[in-house]
């Protein structure tokens, strides 16, 4: 079981990193987008109207991408002061629960937010020219990836390994 | 009893949602209190492409939206969205009664919604903080704030001007400070927006009259027994009196105000320049058969 | 009941330590759910939640940040104020303040002011010795400022919502003396905790010293100046100027300073999206909590109970801050605007209050829900950028919330303080 664990973490290690550099560039591409949209209109005064709804959706794509691996690294915001009071039995299955719903929801990203990309498949995106369901794309791929990442958490926890806890700034082992 | 949920992005007594408002009232009337509306204003749901999805799911019942989300949905609506094509906000209103209209409201079903009726938006003009606009040659390279769209980015494009994007509550400020020259709307929403403040040039051109469309989700309006469909149609049509009669008061009390706030309004241009300048724009976005026939049919209406 | 499901699960999430973004967004799950409505609006509330373009200027200033943190453009900053104002009590504390008031004069938006104010404050105040929940209190708090003096386009939302009758020129111009109230309240609150605290002042170290730190500071200082008159001169809008901050930063930390490593650069940016994901998400998600509120007309009916409750305008007054005070606690600044200024605004009126006056307290009061828990996405920028826990921030905040109280307390029951300066101009 451990042993399934410590190599399955590999393979999500890898995934969490590879989606922290698609959400850096991200970062990078959206930056170069507006400055160039900046250049356009001030220096060359001609206008690029692909800059706005074009860097909002990279926008799209490094936040669910970063929040999904948030979820991995345990960077999220809570309130855990409620924690405190209970005995230290019941932490583990509370925390569990906690993961079975931020899993659920990212099993719902998943499946609505596919159902959303289906029904405006066929219309256009404005100025981008591309078809709408990509809107939705950032959705779908964080949630699958925040499904992943809450499975993790559960099998950690239930094979006694360190799970990131969140607000903990101590970072995940990894191996 | 029913209550049904009505999306609407302008605020709280725009002509628009107490248009709605009296249609519920009607509708509570002819159905015997079995179904009323409650109108959510103010994109409290959601922007106007929110909303249609929401009504086309069934999330909520109905929506009032532009006729501009729709343009990359249902090609039909395209037509009534083009610059100039319609004479005068009068002639607007014949056409989306007739057989044009009719055509385009049937365009919307196979899309899960149901077309109740065609509101109105008046006509869209230029305005900006720079010179009056007489002429074609006066817009030459000045910056105007359109809404995100193809259509009108070319249309602005034809004109000589440049087509800034940007979003509606950074107008006022862009206007003020220089980043752009202007924008275009029409009278109430120059005057609402407090646009006329810092753009003291107002040329009423008319480039669009691009009517507004009150739509139900088809999940709901299958619901609804025969009997208050016909009600639902019957309130939706009848309550465009209503519209007309808000809007054009509202229009009037908007144009007296920015006049009174000594707004330089420019009514003398002679449009069959800027008409002239379009033909790129129609060629690009005219391509079927059948949208040609639609551009006939309007040019032919009296 | 549908309420009992959504605050139900909200509230049980929370305490067993589910990220806040998550607790908003599986409580809407679980309450579209209950109400049987297609559950995929959820979904798209949360993707419209963050498609917003103006809600770009947050990761712009916090990568700026992050960059001239690590490329030491921050501390020469913070060096050259420290230097300044070392001598008086909580000195970068004001320094935070006056920026924030600075930055209030080009942006609108106080998530993006915490994110520029507090990228590059907290950091160096937590390196000199402050405590870094008071550096974040102080940054959040402090950003209220920017949607008090103008630009705001929370105001321009206000107008439109009142019907397009209220000038947008005078409810700019009202803003003004009631933003420094609130600032100097700040300061107020800023130094009696430090000097509770204890927290050192530092020698003036003298004009030479001071002149030397100036010229190692002075391509930061072009930084402000680009920001400041590129957007008050038109080259670019109040949304662009965070662009332009990163676009500078790397300029000058790679080229300048030479201070920038490819390492440290990858850093920043991972650090960069990490901050940014995690409060945006909370925004998505409190879009589709927000949404629900809105379906279930909490709003609405929450103000038709208060305003049959007295006739008396200060009690009326006191009630309707309190409601939006409670409002501004769970849902977000311009939903909120459209939905009561409708219902507020001619009870207000009713009772003689000034359309531009209360312009003013709507916008100072929804601005301090935006600072409160459980739900404030100036707060959990705030907390983000300083890496601490929600609640390590709130146990200490209490002076700086009290000052914000006492100013909108002088904002709503002396009208010239909003007035004056508008009526100059008539
Ligand atoms: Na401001
Ligand atoms: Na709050």
């Amino acid at each position: 079981m451990r042993e399934f664990i410590t190599s399955a973490a590999r393979a999500t290690s890898a995934l969490a990193t590879l989606s922290l550099w698609l959400a850096g560039i991200g970062l990078c591409a959206m930056t170069a987008a507006i400055a160039a949209q900046v250049f356009w209109r001030y220096v060359l005064n001609n206008s690029l109207i692909w800059t706005e709804p074009g860097s909002v959706m990279i926008m799209g794509w490094f936040i669910f991408l970063g929040a999904a691996v948030g979820i991995r690294e345990g960077y999220h915001l809570s309130f855990d002061v409620l924690l405190y009071i209970l005995p230290e039995k019941a932490k583990p299955w509370l925390h569990s629960l906690s993961d079975i719903a931020v899993g659920g929801f990212g099993a719902g990203m998943v499946w609505y937010g596919w159902e959303l990309a289906e029904k405006v498949a066929g219309n256009k995106m404005a100025s981008l020219g591309i078809s709408d369901a990509f809107n939705f794309a950032p959705v779908v791929v964080g949630g699958g990836l925040i499904v992943i990442f809450s499975l993790e958490r559960i099998l950690r926890r239930a094979a006694g390994l360190h799970t990131a806890r969140f607000g903990d700034p101590e970072p995940v082992e990894e191996f | 009893e029913r209550t049904l949920r009505s999306a609407d992005t302008h605020p709280d007594g725009y002509p628009t949602v107490e248009a709605v408002k009296a249609m519920g009232k009607m509708l509570e009337e002819k159905t015997n209190g079995r179904l009323c509306i409650e109108v959510f204003f103010g994109a409290q749901l959601g922007e106007e492409k929110d909303a249609i999805e929401q009504t086309q799911f069934g999330v909520i019942d109905m929506a009032r939206v532009s006729l501009g989300p729709f343009n990359n949905i249902i090609e039909e609506t395209q037509i009534p969205s083009l610059p100039y094509i319609f004479r005068s906000p009068d002639h607007m209103r014949k056409v989306m009664a007739g057989p044009v209209g009719q055509q385009i409201k049937d365009a919307f079903t196979q899309h899960d919604l149901i077309g109740l009726t065609f509101y109105d938006a008046g006509s869209r003009s230029f305005y900006n903080s720079q010179k009056p606009i007489h002429s074609m040659a006066d817009l030459a390279g000045m910056k105007f704030r359109v809404m995100q769209s193809d259509m009108f980015v070319d249309m602005v494009s034809a004109l000589g001007a440049n087509a800034t994007p940007m979003p509606y509550g950074e107008v006022y400020s862009s206007i003020q400070t220089g980043v752009i020259d202007g924008a275009e709307n029409n009278p109430p929403s120059y005057e609402s927006s407090g646009h006329y403040e810092v753009a003291k040039y107002y040329t009423l051109d008319q480039h669009l009259i691009v009517p507004e469309v009150l739509v139900m989700s088809k999940k709901t309006f299958d619901s609804l027994s025969a009997e208050d469909q016909a009600a639902v149609k019957e309130a939706a049509s009848a309550s465009n009196a209503v519209m007309q009669d808000l809007w054009n008061k509202r229009e009037e009390a908007s144009m007296e105000k920015v006049k009174a706030a000594g707004i330089e309004v420019v009514t003398d241009i002679d449009k069959t320049p800027f008409i002239e300048a379009m033909a790129p724009v129609y060629e690009k976005y005219v391509t079927s058969d059948k949208l040609k026939k639609m551009v006939e049919d309007i040019q032919a209406t009296e | 009941m549908e309420l009992y499901v959504l605050f139900g699960t909200f509230v049980f999430l929370l305490a067993i330590g589910t990220p806040v973004a998550f607790c908003l967004g599986v409580s809407s799950f679980a309450t579209v759910i209950y109400l049987g409505l297609p559950p995929v609006v959820v979904f798209q509330r949360l993707n419209s939640g963050v498609s917003v373009f103006a809600l770009m200027a947050i990761p712009f200033f916090i990568f700026a940040g992050d960059l001239m943190v690590r490329g030491d453009i921050a501390r020469r900053l913070v060096a050259l104020a420290g230097a300044m104002v070392g001598h008086l009590r909580g000195g970068l504390g004001q320094v935070n303040i006056t920026a924030s008031v600075m930055f209030g004069g080009v942006s609108g938006s106080a998530a993006a002011d915490a994110s520029a104010v507090g990228g590059l404050m907290v950091p160096q105040m937590k390196a000199r010795g402050y405590g870094v929940d008071y550096a974040v209190n102080i940054t959040v708090v402090g950003s209220i400022i920017a949607l008090m003096i103008p630009p705001s386009h929370n105001m321009i939302i206000y107008s439109i919502a009142a019907g397009g009758k209220i000038s947008i020129a005078d409810l700019f111009t009202a803003g003004i003396i009631p933003g420094l109230i609130l600032a100097l309240s700040l300061m107020a609150a800023a130094w009696w905790v430090a000097s509770q605290r204890g927290y050192p002042t530092e020698p003036f170290p003298g004009l030479k010293r001071l002149g030397d730190l100036f010229l190692n500071a002075l391509p930061g200082l072009f930084l402000i100046l680009i920001i400041f008159g590129g957007v008050r001169s038109g080259i670019f809008t109040a949304s662009e100027s965070s662009n332009i901050a990163v676009v500078y930063a790397m300029l000058v930390t790679f080229l300048v300073y030479r201070s920038l490593s490819w390492h440290d650069f990858v850093e920043a940016t991972k650090a960069a999206v990490r901050t940014t994901a995690m409060v945006l998400m909370v925004i998505g998600c409190a879009n589709a909590f927000g949404w629900l509120l809105a379906y279930t007309r909490v709003p609405a009916l929450l103000v038709e109970a208060m305003s049959n409750l007295s006739d008396n305008p200060i009690v009326i007054l006191l009630l309707i801050n309190l409601v939006l005070l409670i409002l501004g606690t769970f849902m977000d600044m311009s939903p909120l605007i459209v939905i009561t200024t409708p219902i507020f605004l001619p009870v207000a009126v009713a009772f003689g209050v000034d359309p531009v006056h209360f312009g003013v307290i709507l916008i100072l009061n929804l601005g301090i829900g935006l600072c409160t828990p459980p739900v404030g996405a100036v707060l959990f920028v705030g907390c983000a950028v300083g890496r601490i826990p929600i609640q390590d921030a709130i146990r200490t905040i209490w002076p700086f919330y009290s000052a914000a109280f006492v100013t909108l307390m002088l904002v709503t029951y002396i009208p010239s303080l909003s007035l004056w300066l508008p009526s100059l101009f008539h």
